[in-house]
């Protein structure tokens, strides 16, 4: 991990999410949402399929524009920031004609080698620079997508239903792998789930995002690496599952509410 | 492991026994050597030609008209495909216009072409140019378009624009789907050819099958169609064997057929 320490530098950015709002056509998918995402903190955004919470990481990560509202980064209006930001989608999306190590450095210049093997060797697969990634298993090539998002030194990193697609024991893993990798780097990063227990893991605040509106924003008190045979975690998880299906408040940690239903 | 030599060798079985039948029936001369003549009797026609310079005067004067031919057409064909793959502009500018001339048998156009540009080399080569241009263009701009949207969104993500965009995910991407327009080209080119070369000329395989019809030298006139097919087929293994080492990293070009 020392080398990860070089290669991202301990910077990260804050993100103010005001009024925003994102129709598509007719339909409203997100609005009037108002977030603040601190530096170096892990968020999570959990909802239900179709609840806008991908259209929300989408917008942060440029890939759609606001319909009404501001997005800034460090202050920065988004479209003006040069904050990198990179991304882990729910499919690696490597590309299959090059191998590891040329996937993880796409779009690099200079020398590029050196840092490619770094973030390999971080994620555990420098053995594996000369493979082509269809001799990769779904573990694996997530890793790779990670060590793709690593080298770029991000200030933000947005990871988009990463780990969805993997086997429980492969999700353990890179949960622990990805909560590594942030506490040492110490750059901002927003996991979009509908895993509560993964959000409960991983993140120091879980926003809860119903029909295109913030309808729950709490923080997380608890030690790193935390266990779910932590009572108070099962505890957690069990009220926000009930917040989700019910539409019940938790009772537990007191929630700042940013957003009024 | 013990029954790989049969696998190579079931392939040759059936052409095998059809060259035996064909010496078989031509020695018993049931009709007339110079109308059927036998596989040997052919054999020593190519040895003849191929020893006299012949031969090998007629294949590279066929093989450079196909040549140049599928180079033009084939770049011609490849530069409009990848234009209206990523131009939407372009596509509605000249695609329709393209697929008019497409529809057109461009055989149907020898007459055409042999009164205005003439019986000699350019005649011969603008039907292979015609011929082979469609199949490129059609694979090449279906490539592009199909190159899966989610690694061009990735790519953006990281910051890949203009000509790296499309040299490592573009062009890797609609490949595949190239080389299957340049081996129906292959295809479409050698039918050019055979069909170009019946046009009065003084080299070529062509020349060589039309010139011995008049002396009813009916064993070179056999030996040239099976140089035609010789000929393509070994057109389609390079194409083959520059398609498997460009897609080797394609799982399903990498089993053994």
């Amino acid at each position: 991990m020392e080398n990860l320490k070089r290669i991202a530098a301990d910077h990260s950015i804050q993100i103010d999410i005001e009024k925003a709002s994102k129709s598509f056509g007719e339909k409203e998918v997100l609005k009037d949402v108002t977030l603040t995402i601190n530096k170096g903190e892990f968020i999570a955004i959990i909802g239900k399929s179709g609840s806008g919470k991908s259209t929300l990481l989408r917008l942060v990560a440029g890939l759609e524009t606001l319909t009404k509202g501001d997005l800034r980064f460090d202050g920065v209006p988004s479209t003006q920031s040069t904050s990198n930001i990179t991304m882990m989608y729910q499919d690696s999306r490597l590309l299959p004609w090059k191998k590891v190590k040329e996937n993880v450095g796409l779009g690099l210049d200079g020398n590029w080698e050196d840092k490619a093997e770094k973030v390999l060797d971080a994620v555990g697969l420098l053995s594996f620079k000369d493979v082509w990634p269809s001799k990769l298993s779904g573990g694996q090539k997530q890793r790779v997508a990670l060590a793709r998002a690593l080298i770029h030194e991000p200030s933000l990193l947005m990871l988009d239903e990463p780990l969805s697609a993997l086997d429980a024991f492969t999700r353990l893993e890179m949960q622990n792998l990805i909560e590594t990798i942030w506490s040492t780097s110490g750059f901002t990063a927003l996991l979009v789930t509908h895993d509560v227990r993964e959000a409960i893991r991983l993140a120091d605040r879980i926003v809860l995002i119903e029909d295109g509106k913030i309808a729950m924003d709490i923080k997380v008190h608890a030690a790193r690496p935390r266990h779910m045979s932590e009572s108070k975690l099962s505890l957690l998880e069990e009220e926000i599952l009930d917040r989700i299906i019910n539409g019940q408040e938790p009772k537990i940690n007191h929630p700042r509410k940013t957003s009024n239903l | 492991m013990r029954k790989k030599w049969i696998y190579g060798f079931q392939p040759w079985v059936i052409p095998f026994a059809l060259l035996l039948t064909w010496q078989v029936t031509a020695s018993m001369k049931l009709v007339t050597p110079s109308l059927f003549p036998s596989p040997i009797s052919v054999l020593v026609t190519f040895w003849e030609l191929l020893m006299s310079g012949e031969l090998v005067r007629h294949v590279f004067a066929s093989l450079w008209r196909a040549g140049i031919g599928l180079m033009i057409g084939g770049l011609i064909g490849f530069a409009l495909g990848i234009l209206n793959g990523l131009s939407t502009t372009s596509y509605r500018y000249l695609d329709s216009t393209i697929q008019m001339i497409r529809n057109i048998p461009h055989l149907a156009l020898l007459p055409l072409v042999i009164v205005w540009i003439g019986i000699d080399e350019g005649a011969k080569i603008f039907l292979v140019i015609i011929g082979v241009l469609f199949p490129i263009y059609i694979n090449t701009f279906h490539g592009i378009r199909n190159v899966d949207h989610d690694l061009v969104e990735m790519g953006k993500m990281y910051k890949l624009k203009g000509w790296r965009l499309f040299k490592d995910i573009l062009l890797p991407g609609a490949l595949p789907s190239i080389f299957v327009g340049l081996r129906y080209a292959l295809g479409v080119m050698w039918l050019t050819l055979i069909v170009a070369e019946t046009i009065p000329t003084e080299v070529g395989i062509g020349y060589l099958a039309t010139n011995a019809r008049e002396f009813m030298q009916t064993d070179i006139i056999i030996l040239s169609i099976i140089i035609y097919a010789l000929l393509g087929k070994i057109a389609d293994i390079i194409a083959q064997i520059g398609e498997k080492w460009s897609l080797k990293w394609n799982v399903s070009y990498n089993k053994e057929l």
